[in-house]
């Protein structure tokens, strides 16, 4: 990492920062915590500090053991952020976060990637809320990497066929088929089936030629298909 | 705060306790002993491991190295370990000038040990002070690396040190040999064989910080 092996390495070290779940902090108030990680980075930016104070509604002067776990995580990334730091790590740290303080996180992350651009890498569960935020994708899936890729790759690169059932065996005829759902509600003869090809052109001309309906599957659940195709190599290997 | 008002308030309460007891109850011709200077040793250990346990994360969250952190913290505690020393010898040179507080109480003038000029007991004060710390800070480490079954197997991995030690000396035929030194020894030496004990302490702690984990 920046050239040099990041163990125990303080120039390195000293350019990054890791915001992690269930961070636990000393016996400091919130006011004091702040302070003090902002005496370890010089690129600090104490205005932005102070807002996100507000915009989380952290009450500086209470302890940090007393804090909720939403607030105790929004601690956590307002250090974070505010530190400016080259390589800054978020391990979920917005798990506990109530949605309406996630999407002020993400809203702040873009805005703050857009004026002081570092590389950031985050982990998470909720993908479709950050789908849009991300430029590479790795996945994970029992200790093996996945799927390694720019996010532009994977977008896009799926889609679900709705329409009648003939129909739409006919148009996924020789496409790598990820699910068929089934509908127990539905009268008549309906399926509607995913499959990995994108919505090209000549796709969507077929699609309307055949009276079909489509969808594209979004980055959560192409990661999943992603992750289900892996586990079938592993079973039939 | 947790390094400063704790270890001082629980010793005054300490000693306040004693300065009741010792007003109240009829003294003995050679004056109250009591060992309630024990309690700001035993607090710093405690604070030694709260060192490790709890500020440890936070630092290593904001790009602290271990190894820095752990010098960091060694260093504030000699700094401690200096002022608070310079604060128990005060006390000491207060409590004979005082004649025991009026009440022959010996608080800070330990038999003995601390008893001495007020140079030494500032450094016996200092090395056991800093002593109990690293101590403290060592087993912190070993709870973090290795949660609980580590801590008590720490302890026993002690008793077992002491065991094999008393049965050489045993085997060995040399209990004259310790009961001698014991006997013989002066504050200066036996404050020397504590900063060693220290100093391996600190280097101990070192090790297991090596691969601790948040």
């Amino acid at each position: 990492m920046f050239g040099q092996v990041p163990a125990e390495n303080d120039t390195v070290l000293r350019r990054m920062v890791f915001v992690r779940e269930e961070q636990s902090y000393p016996d400091f108030r919130v006011g004091h915590a702040i302070r003090v990680a902002s005496w370890f980075y010089p690129n600090w930016n104490e205005e932005l500090a102070q807002q996100l104070l507000a915009d989380f509604d952290l009450p500086l002067g209470r302890r940090i053991k007393r804090l909720s776990r939403g607030m105790r995580s929004a601690v956590g990334i307002v250090i974070g952020l505010a530190a400016r730091a080259e390589l800054t790590l978020f391990d979920e740290p917005y798990a506990d976060l109530d949605a309406v303080a996630r999407q002020l996180f993400y809203d702040r992350l873009l805005a703050e990637f857009a004026e002081y651009p570092r590389t950031v890498v985050l982990s998470t569960h909720l993908i479709d809320e950050v789908a849009d935020l991300l430029e590479h994708v790795v996945m994970f899936d029992h200790g093996r990497v996945v799927l390694d890729a720019p996010a532009d790759d994977v977008r896009g690169t799926g889609m679900t066929v709705s329409g009648p059932a003939t129909s739409v065996e006919e148009f996924v005829a020789g496409c790598t088929v990820w699910h068929r759902h089934r509908h127990r509600h539905r009268l008549g003869s309906r399926a509607s089936v995913s499959i990995a090809d994108s919505l090209d052109f000549a796709t969507q001309a077929r699609v309307r030629a055949m009276h079909l309906s489509v969808e594209t599957l979004s980055l959560q659940q192409l990661l999943v298909h992603a992750a289900g195709i892996s586990a079938d190599e592993k079973v039939s290997a | 705060m947790t390094y400063v008002a704790m270890p001082w308030g629980i010793m005054t309460f300490s000693f306040l306790v004693n300065v009741v007891i010792s007003a109240s109850t009829p003294t003995g011709p050679n004056g109250i002993y009591t060992g309630g200077l024990a309690t700001i040793y035993c607090f710093l250990l405690v604070c030694g491991t709260l060192s490790m346990t709890r500020s440890l994360p936070f630092g290593l969250m904001l790009g602290v190295s271990r190894r820095n952190y752990y010098l960091g913290t060694a260093l504030l505690v000699v700094v401690l370990g200096v002022v608070y020393g310079l604060g128990l010898t005060l006390l000491q040179l207060v409590e004979r000038a005082t004649g025991g507080w009026n009440l022959s109480l010996h608080f800070f003038r330990v038999p003995w040990i601390m008893d001495g000029p007020w140079y030494q007991t500032w450094l016996t004060s200092f090395v056991i002070l800093v002593l109990f710390f690293l101590y403290g800070m060592w087993y912190g480490l070993v709870y973090r690396r290795w949660s609980l079954l580590g801590l008590v197997a720490f302890i026993a991995a002690q008793v077992v040190v002491a065991l094999v030690v008393v049965v050489v000396v045993s085997m060995t035929h040399n209990w004259h040999a310790v009961g001698q030194f014991f006997a013989t020894v002066t504050v200066p030496t036996l404050t020397a064989v504590l900063a060693g004990i220290a100093v391996v302490l600190g280097l101990g702690g070192f090790t297991t910080l090596r691969r601790v984990t948040v």
